[in-house]
């Protein structure tokens, strides 16, 4: 019987593990795109953090730390259980490969979910950009760029759990249809490292968003 | 069988310590340290994302070729911000 990696190999390749580490190298090349991308929002947040750091404190100081640091553990908690999903599609337990991406994929919908409650948070206390923007004190409109940044880099970060959860289903399906196998599962290894870079992007913006502001908190 | 790249328990450990960082930048940024917190913050971030690449993203096994793709983006991600804020930082210094 033919090894199931050589029915699977791309005209194009000479064997099995030299068409991993093309599709590895490819995705790493596609994550350090994502690098330049989130690093262009990282580098404005830089500069007026620098200009205003008084407004960007008080404005990180106005985020709710309780929900910031659930979904935090939240989504690390996704990143495990999609790095245990990895785990079972290398030694072949397509069963368990499946859980795992389904509980990867319903901590995400957590995440997602807290997220945008926070969203409806700031939209009732007129912290959201625009002509409803409410902020007393002189810095307002420096807040409210504090906010602007928010909303984009948050968002931006969202829209990439969206892209995930499509990738997982996607997954979930090729798994179902028997597509994976211990010598086969380039895939889901690949989709690991997306949803594990999303999980960086996450911890700075934490760091930066709710961590710097939190000795502005009442105990 | 197939061998998994990185064990169970590897991963478990990593998940803990990145559980354990978050609750410890929590704790630590209510303490007011003037710049401090940012550099406190910023710092335990990065050992954080270190540990997500390291073990959940398999850098530590991969190749040299990707390990020279990975230090290509972070090192231009340090250029982009280490030339700006050069220019930002020593601006009106009459």
């Amino acid at each position: 019987m033919a090894n199931p990696a050589e029915l699977l190999l791309r005209e194009q390749f000479s064997t099995p593990v030299q068409q991993r580490e093309t599709a590895t190298f490819g995705m790493w090349i596609f994550i350090m795109t994502e690098v330049m991308l989130f690093g262009g929002l990282f580098l404005a947040f830089t500069v007026y953090r620098l200009n205003y750091p008084q407004a960007f404190i008080a404005g990180s100081g106005d985020m709710d730390i309780a929900l910031g640091a659930t979904n935090t553990a939240v989504l690390i908690g996704s990143s495990f259980t999609m790095a245990l999903a990895v785990y079972n599609a290398e030694i072949g337990n397509r069963r368990l490969l499946s859980l795992f991406v389904i509980l990867t994929m319903i901590l995400g919908f957590v995440f997602i979910g807290i997220k945008f409650t926070e969203y409806y948070m700031h939209y009732r206390e007129h912290h959201a950009p625009g002509v409803w923007f409410n902020y007393p004190g002189p810095d307002s409109g420096h807040v409210e760029m504090f906010f602007v940044l928010y909303f984009l880099m948050t968002g931006l970060h969202a829209l990439h759990m969206f892209v995930g959860e499509g990738i997982l289903t996607a997954m979930l399906i090729r798994n179902a249809a028997g597509s994976f196998s211990a010598e086969y599962h380039t895939p889901v290894e690949l989709t690991g490292l997306y949803w594990h870079f999303v999980d960086i992007i996450w911890v700075f913006l934490f760091a930066l968003f709710y961590v710097e502001g939190l000795h502005l908190h009442k105990l | 069988m197939a061998q998994p790249t990185v064990s169970r328990k590897t991963y478990f450990l990593t998940f803990l310590s990145l559980l354990g960082l978050t609750l410890l930048t929590t704790l630590v940024g209510f303490i007011d340290m003037g710049p401090f917190n940012t550099i406190v913050a910023l710092l335990i971030a990065a050992v954080k994302a270190s540990l997500i690449a390291a073990f959940f993203m398999h850098a530590l096994y991969e190749s040299k070729l990707v390990r020279v793709a990975m230090a290509g983006g972070i090192i231009w991600f340090l250029i982009l911000i280490t030339l700006t804020i050069s220019d930002y930082i020593s601006r009106n210094w009459s």
